[in-house]
Formats: C-alpha cells, structure tokens, sequence
C-alpha cells in the first residue's frame, strides 16, 4: 500500500465512521472521533466508565495521523502512519469488525415500473494454505438464491452496481427457493472441490519435511527406553510446525437483492 | 487430498440470525473497505519477504535479509544464527519474527537472552519492528502477553517455570545460547524442554568448538540432526575437534547454522586505531612491584597458595588497592600461617601503603580531558574499579561503574546515566558481555584480561553496526613490566587488537591447531613465568604464519597457479 492510498483509506475509513474531518491536507489528517469511534480506537475504557457513572460531558478525542512526514509540517504533533504502523493494522481490523454483515438493495432507475429484486449471497473469504509457510488467497462468491447460479469475483462486479441500504420505489424482492443456511453450504463445497483440483505439492512437501523431522527425532530418542515427555513435546511441535492446513476464513458478507440483469 | 481443509463456520449463525431479526446490517463503505484492507494483506506467495515492506524506518543490509529469507524458505525456521559479532544478529531474528508474525504463523513469542539485554530487546522489538513485545516482570505476563522478553535465569524458575510450560509458543528465540552448550545444566534442561515449533539460537562465538559442544546445541535445535547420543559419539570423539575434517559434519551443521562474517558483508567497516601508551611506574610504585616479582625466588611459601606471583605483578600494574585486596585475601585464606609468611605478607602491605600515586590513573585522568568526550575504561579488578571511580570524581569527572552482577534495571540504569549524564563508564569484565554502548567510540584498556578473548568482547560492544566513528583503543601497559611483555606479545605476534578474532579462528582451525581462545587462555593463564609465556607465544604466533601461508598457497593452487 502507498502512502497515498493509506491517506485515501484513512479518509474514507473516518468518513464512513461520520468522523468530521478537521484537516486534509496533504501529508496529513486531524480528525475528529465519535465516541463510538473513539471507544472503538483510543483504548481508554477507565474514561468512558468514570464519564457514564458520572454523567459528564463527553469529549472524544482528536485524531492527527501523518501520511507522509515530508509534505506535512515539522511541528506538526501526530502519529506517523506506514503500512506497518500498529495503529493502521489497529483501524484495518476495526474496519472488518464494523461491517461484517451487509443488505443491499440496487438502487436502479427503473422508474414507476414494478421491478424485482433477485436476492444473492456473497461470501468473501480469505483461504490460507499453511504448513511451515504460508499463503492466501482471496476469494469472493456470490449465490443466486433462486436459480443457484455461482459467480466468482462477485464482489469487484458488486463495485459496478449502484447499491443502496433501503429498497428502491416500485421494487419488490423474490423470496429466495435456497434458503441462505443450505446457500452458505452450496458455497463452502464449490470453494472446497475448486481448491482440490489444485496442485498441492506444497503440502506434499511438507509432509516430505515432517517425516524427515520425525525419523531424525526417532532415532534421537531410541536409546531412551522410558517413556519421555520431551519426546512427546518434540513430536507435537514437528505437527504443528509442518501439519498442512488449509483454512477458509469468512471476512465479510451478506444479501444483495439486484435486478435479473445486474450480473 | 494431502491436506484437511478447515471451513470456519462460526459467523453463519451471526449471519443467520441477522437475517431473522432484519438487521442490524453494516455500512457499504466500510465493507468495501475491509475488503480493500483484506486484498492488501493477503500474501499470495509462500515464498519472498513480507517484513520489509511493513518496516520503513528499518533499511536492512543484505546479509541480514539473505539470512532472515534462508532460514524461512530453507530452514524450515529452526536455525542457530552465528554472525560474528557486531552484525545485526538482533535484526535478522527481528526479522523472522516479523516476518512469521505478518504471515499469521507465530503468534506466540518467547525471547530468552541475558538479563542485561532484556529491556534492549523489548525496545528494539517495538522501536524497529513495531512488535509489541513485553518485558517479563510480573508472572501473570506469561499467560496474557503475546511476545515475551525474559532472562532465562527468571524463566527457569518456578513459578515461572511451570506457567511457561503449559504455554503454547510457536517461536522461542535464544540469545547467547553457546551458554547452553553443557547439556548437564538446569538452563539446557529448561530450554529442552520447550516446546520448539520455530526456533532460533543466536550465539556470537564460532561453532568450531569442541565437537560435544556443537552436539548438544543442535539437538536442542533438531534432536536427531546429528543423530543420537552413542551413534554420535561413536562416531566423533568427545572431546575432538574434528568438525572441519570431517566435511560430513560440517554440512550437516551447516543445514542449521547461518555464519555471516564480516569480510563477507561487503560493509565498510569503521577503523579500528589501536594505541599502545607506556607507563612510568612512579618510584614507590617500581618498589612494590619489585619486591612481589623478588618474592619467586624467596622459598616455597607461595606454591601452597592459591595466588601465583604473576596475580600480584599483574594487580601491581593496575592498582596499589587491587594488590592490597588481594593480600589481605592470602592472609586471611592461609590456615595457621608461618611466620615468615605474616610478615612476609605484611612487608608488602606497607610497601602498599607507601605507594602515594597511581601512574596509570594520572595518565587515564589527563587523556579523558584530552578526548573530552565519552570514554570506558575496562579494567579487570573491582578494587581498581572502585579506586578510578573516586578519583576521577576527586578530579571532576563523572563516571559510573559497570558490573556483571548487577541486576537487569540497574544495568539499564547505568548505560542510561552513562550516555545521557556521566563522561566515564567503568567496567570490569563481566560488563563486558551484552551490553551495547555505540554511542561511545574510545576504549580504555587500563589492565590486559587473563584471557585475552575478551579483549575482542570489550571492543565488541562498540565496534559494531551503528558504530560511525573510527573506534580508539588506549592499551596502558607499564614500562618493564609483565604487562609490557604481553601486550607486545599480543599486539606484534598476533596483531590481536586489529583483527576479529574470528579471522584468527579460521586460519587455526583450517589447520587443526585448535582454536585461539584455547592457546591464549593456556599461554597467559597457565604460564608460571614470563620465559614460557613468551616461548609459548613464539609457538603460536608461528603456528599462525604458517597457517596464513598454506592458506595463501591454497587459493594459488585454486586459482591453478602451481
């Protein structure tokens, strides 16, 4: 991530937050925290305590981040923000964690005619292959709940759709025929039969390595005849050092209803 | 399918419930934005470094990644880590760690290194690598933070101990683990039985050890690398030296162990400008010190003793007090004491006490002002410690001591007061170890160690990476005196203050002539006068040439010249 992509991510993150912004100046940004957002960020929960049983004005913090030390001013106080700065990590969570369920309606132009709404279901995923090493992939997929056609890269095509919170005039939405509970299943074994048709000499060779590990470790131990506890460490460590894994985690998702030409 | 696929279900039901109570429902910007975020962070090789894009104010150098890069991709992540000294062994774990971190497959850190270090490590970890590493001081630390930094002294014992122990680590990181060579002792006890998903061990001195040494290291790195105890020991004697003939073993110590070198970093190095200054004893001081070199020949009194001559000529070179010190000791030491031995004794105590001056001292005092900037100054003796920290208060000069004793709060304290507040840092030799002081760049020996690798400990700790100045070595070396003698000897035969040790080691040990610590340590602690010492050092400092020239004849015949 450039820096100049942090500063664009940091002012969508606080606008979408209802945060006022202060400043935005290049370089730099002093916000203004919500409480909510000031809760969620600044980790002073003593203060927010005393301040609810005292009932006393509330007064959230502001916030001055530096994207880029050259262009800001030298006096300038703030925190100095990089793509490895704790507290961008700290707001990157804080942005997963705030909209992890979503419904949407198309807000299409359609005028004063009826129109339906199909519903879909959109799973983002993020899939990790992991032995000693590791890599993700990401991966988006959206479910037509009446027709149960699968798309992939649903979410980039989501980015083309105008989308809006409350359901358009003259709209109606068709009931789903899959229910979401069955649909998050279909989803999990489409992304499960596509990675087994994948090349997974990775996890072959990791288990080439675990047993290698393990031999040495054997033969270290024959001479030992009772049972041994750091044997037993030893071996639990090799398993979680090589064991291949591949994990499916959920990131965000929800229902989109769209008209029958959106996708 | 060779691996279990893991679908994590635990948000359907979130999901699901939310669809029953219609909402609440999150913001669209903030979803796209977690999925901007998620498309960042998703590492889509297994291979290649992360760490360095997360790290701006942090410019590794080369050798340093090359290394962090071999033991992820080729070492599975169990590596011992051996740099010479001075070249960033902090940074390439730091850089590991960061890296398995990044990667979301360590989330569970233990970092063991010697007490004086602790907060150092703690600050470099969240000053360099932004990983919020703590410092152990409360046990509860064990179980609520993520990276722990500890000594290993505190961690062995219980309570602590036992709460490490039902931990789940995914990576420990061991400083100074050549400590854990013997497999006999409580700390390599504790270590074995960690448990090691990942795992590094930095060690600063060079695996070509005694065979025995390098077994139990890497066994506690990989049990089973080197094979079992007999089949091991069948194989190599014990106590032998033979890692660099036997190329086997050395390959296979070489799967495990990265050895960066200086000269092979391709770093310009700062100079090192070594001074010898000779010392006029002042005439009562002459009169002291001959009359203990005059006592070698005066019967067998000093045979039955723990304390051999050259203890007090060489104390005698330092201090009025280190002598005194030690004196009192014999006396106090010697059950019923001969007469002749009292007053033996006590006729070398006034001649202490008629000692008024300390030459070395003065000269100390009138080079301090000279450089007027920060100095240490090491010597060997706590009695001579204590005596220079009085007078050069006596003479306006600030300084503070330096311990290996002291605990870890108080030896952060004092290189605290030393950088921000004191002109002088007075250390003896336990200080030596694990403490790095950059910020200072003269050195001065005011006495020479018994054994005389810890002369390149002492300049080690300022002469390393981050160092910007040439580094100054003052050596005091009385005039006539055995210390004169061994410092000639160093300085001429070996070079010693100019070269790494490690260079040394390799030139020796390609020949089999054993390490250079061995023969020093032997040469001036073992000699019983200054005729074998020199003969021993003629000896080696031959051995040396020797060895230089059959290596330059070696890279002829490679080049095909012969």
């Amino acid at each position: 991530m450039q820096q100049q992509e942090i500063h664009n991510f940091l002012l969508q993150y606080f606008k979408a937050n209802d945060c006022p912004i202060i400043e935005n100046k290049p370089g730099y940004l002093t916000v203004q925290l919500t409480i909510a957002l000031d809760k969620e960020l600044m980790n002073r929960p003593f203060y927010w305590h005393y301040l609810e049983k005292t009932g006393g004005t509330p007064n959230p913090m502001k916030l001055t981040l530096i994207t880029n030390q050259k262009e800001a001013p030298d006096n300038l106080k703030g925190e100095i923000i990089h793509f490895g700065s704790p507290r961008l990590h700290q707001i990157f969570a804080s942005s997963k964690n705030l909209a992890k369920y979503i419904r949407l309606y198309e807000n299409h132009q359609h005028g004063h005619q009826q129109t339906p709404l199909l519903p879909w279901l959109c799973l983002n995923v993020k899939i990790s292959y992991q032995c000693d090493r590791k890599r993700d992939e990401f991966k988006s997929i959206g479910l037509q709940l009446i027709n149960g056609a699968m798309v992939e890269d649903f979410h980039d095509r989501l980015l083309n759709i105008p989308l809006t919170p409350k359901i358009p005039d003259y709209s109606f939405t068709l009931s789903p025929l899959v229910r979401p509970r069955s649909g998050i299943a279909r989803i999990e074994n489409y992304v499960k039969s596509e990675i087994m048709k994948e090349d997974h000499t990775w996890a072959e060779e990791a288990k080439q390595r675990w047993q290698k590990d393990l031999q040495l470790l054997d033969h270290f131990y024959e001479d030992i005849e009772e049972e041994n506890e750091s044997y037993e460490t030893e071996k639990k460590a090799l398993q979680d050092q090589y064991e291949p894994k591949i994990n499916i985690s959920f990131i965000n998702g929800g229902l989109f209803y769209l008209t029958d030409r959106a996708i | 399918m060779s691996a279990e696929i893991e679908f994590d279900s635990s948000w359907q039901d979130d999901f699901l419930e939310r669809i029953d109570d219609d909402g609440p429902w999150g913001d669209w910007q903030l979803f796209k934005l977690a999925i901007e975020v998620e498309k960042h962070l998703v590492i889509p090789e297994f291979e290649g470094l992360q760490a360095p894009k997360h790290l701006p104010n942090l410019t590794p150098l080369p050798h340093q990644l090359e290394t962090a890069k071999q033991v992820i991709e080729n070492m599975n992540g169990k590596a011992i880590l051996a740099d010479e000294v001075g070249l960033g062994k902090t940074i390439e774990a730091g850089l590991i760690l960061k890296e398995y971190m990044i990667r979301g497959l360590v989330k569970k850190v233990l970092i063991l290194v010697p007490a004086s270090l602790v907060t150092q490590w703690g600050q470099e970890l969240n000053s360099k690598f932004f990983i919020p590493a703590i410092t152990q001081k409360k046990s509860y630390v064990w179980e609520q933070c993520d990276v722990v930094v500890s000594s290993i002294d505190t961690a062995k014992r219980n309570p602590h101990r036992d709460i490490i122990y039902q931990q789940d680590y995914d990576l420990i990181i061991i400083d100074e683990a050549h400590k854990l060579k013997n497999n006999k002792t409580k700390n390599y006890e504790f270590v074995q039985n960690l448990k090691k998903k990942f795992c590094l061990l930095l060690t600063a001195t060079p695996i070509q050890n005694r065979v025995e040494e390098i077994f139990n290291l890497v066994s506690l790195l990989k049990p089973g690398h080197l094979g079992s105890e007999t089949a091991f020991y069948e194989k190599y004697k014990r106590d032998s030296r033979s890692l660099n003939d036997n190329e086997h073993l050395k390959e296979l110590v070489n799967k495990v162990m990265i050895r960066n070198r200086r000269a092979d970093t391709g770093i310009e190095w700062t100079k090192r400008q070594v001074e010898t200054i000779p010392i006029e004893f002042s005439p009562s001081e002459r009169e002291l010190y001959e009359d203990i070199c005059g006592l070698k020949n005066e019967g067998d009194w000093l045979e039955t003793s723990a304390f051999s001559v050259m203890t007090l000529q060489r104390e005698a070179c330092s201090s009025r007090e280190a002598v005194f010190y030690t004196l009192k000791n014999m006396l106090q030491r010697k059950e019923n004491p001969s007469q002749a031995f009292q007053q033996q004794i006590e006729y070398l105590i006034k001649k202490v006490e008629a000692v008024q001056q300390n030459s070395k001292a003065e000269k100390a005092l009138e080079l301090i002002k000279n450089i007027n900037d920060k100095v240490i100054i090491f010597t060997e003796y706590r009695a001579t410690q204590l005596y220079l920290q009085w007078y050069l208060k006596q003479n306006g000069i600030s300084s503070v001591p330096f311990r290996g004793g002291f605990k870890r709060g108080k030896k952060d304290w004092m290189r605290e007061l030393f950088q921000k507040h004191a002109q002088v840092l007075i250390a003896t030799e336990a200080g030596g170890e694990g403490i790095n002081l950059q910020f200072c760049h003269h050195i001065i020996n005011f006495d020479l160690p018994w054994n005389p690798m810890r002369l390149e400990q002492r300049i080690g700790r300022i002469h390393r990476l981050g160092q910007e100045h040439d580094v100054i070595i003052y050596n005091f070396a009385i005039k006539n005196t055995v210390e004169e003698h061994i410092l000639k000897l160093l300085y001429e035969k070996i070079d010693l203050f100019e070269r790494v040790i490690g260079e040394l080691d390799d030139i020796l040990t390609k020949l089999e002539f054993g390490n250079i610590e061995d023969h020093l340590i032997d040469i001036f602690g073992a000699s019983s006068s200054e005729g074998e010492m020199r003969i021993k050092m003629e000896n080696l400092s031959s051995m040396i040439e020797f060895a230089e020239s059959m290596q330059k004849g070696d890279s002829h015949a490679a080049a095909g010249n012969s």
